[in-house]
């Protein structure tokens, strides 16, 4: 083949265009026809304008919005479909997952734990490594909030519904004074768990497990000596827990592992049952038992057959 | 080839202008990997700084790598040689110095954008509309400087490079302005799951059809030059050359696997990264039977060392790509770091490489005299090398160290301490690959501009 000028050129921009054809314009014909799906709707004007904001700070390049049928984390309860990003222009479906996937994030959290966490994530987050955006200020960040709380569209406003109608819930039992918040988050919690005290005895071990977890997941918060003083507790409304005032207050093991298996819907407390095992959920409520509350029922009556690796 | 002294008094000045914005940007580029590289072991050392922040970090970073760095290195050798191919002078130096000087406009308003929040939200098209018609008119007048040197040549037969360098940059100017949407100014996107097809269809092309073509024009320079051979086969050239465009522009959409996407594109994409081994693997036969029983000739030669380290990283990454491009091995490698690695291999190993070489094969012929130091740019070498394989296999094992976890059930937050050690030691090859090209500017302008050539 004699590879004239007019040959190399020509020949290539004629591939390219058939090329461009084949893999860019006839997938139009699918694509263009995608309808929007059930959780679909229009954003409102303060969350196109967190929009704008995700995008101009590179969100995207640690966070996907894209998930996929072999995901667990986040989000997993719903797979992606072509339908959910019918208004999205650029699509950020992102294509590193260094921080978490945020396509269903809008609800899992209050506003308030958004506030602390862009203030800095190290604050609500001990292991994160995702920039502070403090800089933004606050009305930028306000409106970053507003997008971010709104990821998962329809789902996403009925998660928001429910943190909403349990914050009002949870600022009332707050304000009624320690004695009655224990008893309205006690209450809260099915009897069954309530009567059930860690099966675990406290062992040394176990104390240091629990002290680890502590301090990667609960002390921006609750702060290291557990009275709810850690570095989040000024952004936080009802504030972090003084787990110090709970003596006395009959909470149980099953209690503590009840709501940091499940979170408290409204507060800043999330729900930790996709990120720790059952041992490390026992562990960090006898940690918190012993040291904070001072008042461990670890391996009291009632407990089953005895536990095999016990020495 | 054999034409050196009708060309010898030419001033060379356009490929002196890209050697200096090669080896000028390299630092700069360099340096904002290493900074988003600390950022991620460190991430309070730069609270606040918002200009800084991570996510406007890594684009300046991406960006300035691939058109600040390796394009310019490529084209400084590609305006060597193509004149000397076609045994004339180059069209137009003053429209040379001309796209230089575009080309260097447009990488500062590129850190400048981007630093300020001015970006289309796109990978490798994040540039905003203003910038992007610098890009697309930079390389339209690059190839409009080439294409007419080939109207005015002397040597009736085009060499393979010729070639390479022609496709590259036409075709470049081409998926950039579409891959860019730039006939949407504001947005620079399309609306919903298309976006996403067109914008890999266009970033796996910046491989594809930039820094492949004149990474292989380079090295079907520069290897049967150093080894003083005649090139393996002429079909190998045919069969690479063609094979490349036809198969490489189909693939993008493997970055889109786990995406709704339709699926007859998706087989489209997986199956011409299979045959991607077709192209690859004809153009690394050329250039390795070229180079059979020479290697000492490219072992005496910096630049052909340079050259030559390249295409051995090609190999590793093209196979990489095509098996990374299968769904199984796609669930473990997706989202996580083993595609930084891919990444790196690709960028820095394959096109970077021999954008060096092309460097410092040429530098010597345009100031016609030594370089001002061997041993520097052989210390660059082994630091890129060194720093290059090692992002390779600390960024490798955190890769499979999130893929593996996730899959498992383990929550992103969860993984993020397993893979801190790997990051600390990513850092620290960072420093390595920034302070290597600090060595490297320092030697390329002492070896343009120094008085002598010392050598050493």
């Amino acid at each position: 083949m004699k590879m004239t000028p007019l040959a190399v050129v020509v020949g290539s921009l004629l591939i390219l265009a058939t090329i461009v054809f084949v893999v860019v314009l006839l997938p139009y014909v699918n694509t263009s026809q995608t309808a929007p799906s059930d959780i679909f709707r229009q954003r409102a004007a303060d969350e196109a304008a967190g929009r704008k904001l995700y995008i101009a700070n590179g969100c995207v390049y640690c966070h996907s919005q894209s998930i996929r049928t072999i995901d667990w984390g986040l989000g997993a309860e719903r797979i992606a479909q072509a339908g959910d990003y019918v208004a999205d222009y650029p699509i950020l479906l992102g294509s590193q997952r260094t921080g978490p996937d945020l396509s269903q994030d809008g609800g899992e959290h209050p506003d308030d734990w958004h506030v602390a966490h862009f203030t800095n994530p190290r604050y609500t987050r001990p292991l994160s490594i995702m920039p502070a955006f403090r800089f933004l200020g606050d009305d930028h960040m306000g409106n970053l909030i507003r997008y971010v709380q709104s990821l998962g569209m329809k789902d996403a406003d009925r998660r928001m519904q429910r943190q909403r109608f349990w914050k009002t819930e949870a600022i009332k039992g707050y304000e009624a004074g320690p004695d009655a918040n224990v008893q309205w988050l006690s209450e809260h919690i099915p009897q069954g768990w309530r009567d059930v005290p860690n099966p675990y005895p406290t062992s040394e071990a176990g104390l240091a497990r629990g002290h680890k977890i502590y301090q990667d997941f609960c002390l921006g918060c609750h702060g290291p000596v557990g009275d709810g003083m850690g570095p989040a507790q000024p952004w936080i409304y009802p504030p972090p827990l003084n787990f110090t005032i709970l003596k006395n207050r009959e909470i149980s093991g099953g209690i503590l592992y009840y709501q940091i298996m499940n979170g408290i819907t409204g507060t800043a407390m999330p729900y930790f049952k996709r990120e720790l095992e059952s041992e490390k959920i026992w562990d960090v409520g006898n940690y918190v038992a012993v040291n904070f509350i001072n008042d461990s029922d670890a391996n009291t009556e009632p407990k089953g057959i005895d536990a095999a690796y016990e020495p | 080839m054999a034409a050196e002294t009708q060309t010898l008094e030419s001033p060379n000045t356009t490929a002196k202008g890209f050697a200096l914005t090669s080896a000028f940007w390299m630092m700069i580029a360099t340096f904002f990997g290493l900074l988003g590289a600390t950022e991620l072991v460190a991430p309070d050392l730069t609270e606040n700084i918002g200009g800084i922040v991570f996510g406007r970090v890594r684009p300046t970073h991406v960006n300035l790598v691939l058109f600040g760095f390796v394009t310019p290195g490529l084209l400084s050798a590609a305006f060597y040689f193509i004149p000397r191919l076609l045994r004339t002078r180059l069209f137009s130096e003053r429209l040379g110095v001309f796209t230089v000087v575009v080309w260097n406009i447009a990488l500062v308003g590129a850190v400048a954008t981007l630093a300020a929040g001015f970006t289309q939200g796109r990978e490798y098209a994040e540039l905003i509309w203003p910038i992007d018609i610098m890009v697309v008119a930079a390389f339209s007048l690059v190839f409009y400087n080439f294409i007419m040197t080939v109207k005015n040549r002397q040597e009736p037969i085009l060499y393979v490079s010729v070639w390479y360098v022609l496709a590259g940059t036409i075709l470049t100017a081409c998926t950039f302005a579409l891959g860019n949407v730039i006939w949407k100014p504001d947005s620079g996107a399309l609306v919903g799951i298309h976006d996403a097809i067109l914008l890999w269809f266009y970033g796996h092309n910046v491989f594809g059809l930039l820094l492949t073509p004149l990474s292989a024009a380079v090295a079907y320079y520069v290897i049967p030059r150093a080894c003083r051979a005649p090139l393996y086969s002429h079909t190998l050239s045919l069969l690479g050359f063609w094979a490349l465009i036809v198969v490489y522009t189909h693939i993008g959409t493997h970055h889109l696997l786990q995406v709704p996407v339709p699926t007859w594109l998706k087989v489209v994409a997986i199956v011409d990264s299979v045959a991607m081994v077709i192209p690859v693997m004809a153009f690394l036969i050329n250039i390795w039977y070229t180079a059979k029983g020479r290697l000492g000739e490219i072992h005496a030669d910096i630049g052909a060392k340079f050259v030559f380290t390249g295409t051995i990283m090609y190999f590793f990454v093209s196979i990489q790509g095509s098996l990374m491009a299968l769904p199984d091995v796609q669930r473990v490698t997706h989202f996580n770091n083993w595609v930084v690695a891919h990444a790196h291999i690709g960028v820095l190993g394959f096109a970077g490489m021999i954008a060096l070489g092309g460097l410092y094969y040429t530098i010597p012929k345009l100031s016609g005299k030594p370089l001002y130091s061997r041993f520097l740019a052989d210390f660059q070498y082994w630091m890129v090398l060194i720093g290059m394989v090692g992002f390779t296999v600390v960024l490798t094992i955190a890769g499979l160290i999130q893929g593996n976890a996730w899959l498992n059930g383990e929550t992103v937050y969860r993984v993020l301490p397993e893979i801190h050690v790997y990051y600390v030691v990513r850092a620290g090859l960072g420093l390595m690959i920034f302070s290597s090209a600090v060595l490297g500017f320092y030697n390329i302008v002492r070896s343009l501009f120094g008085k002598t050539g010392a050598s050493s």
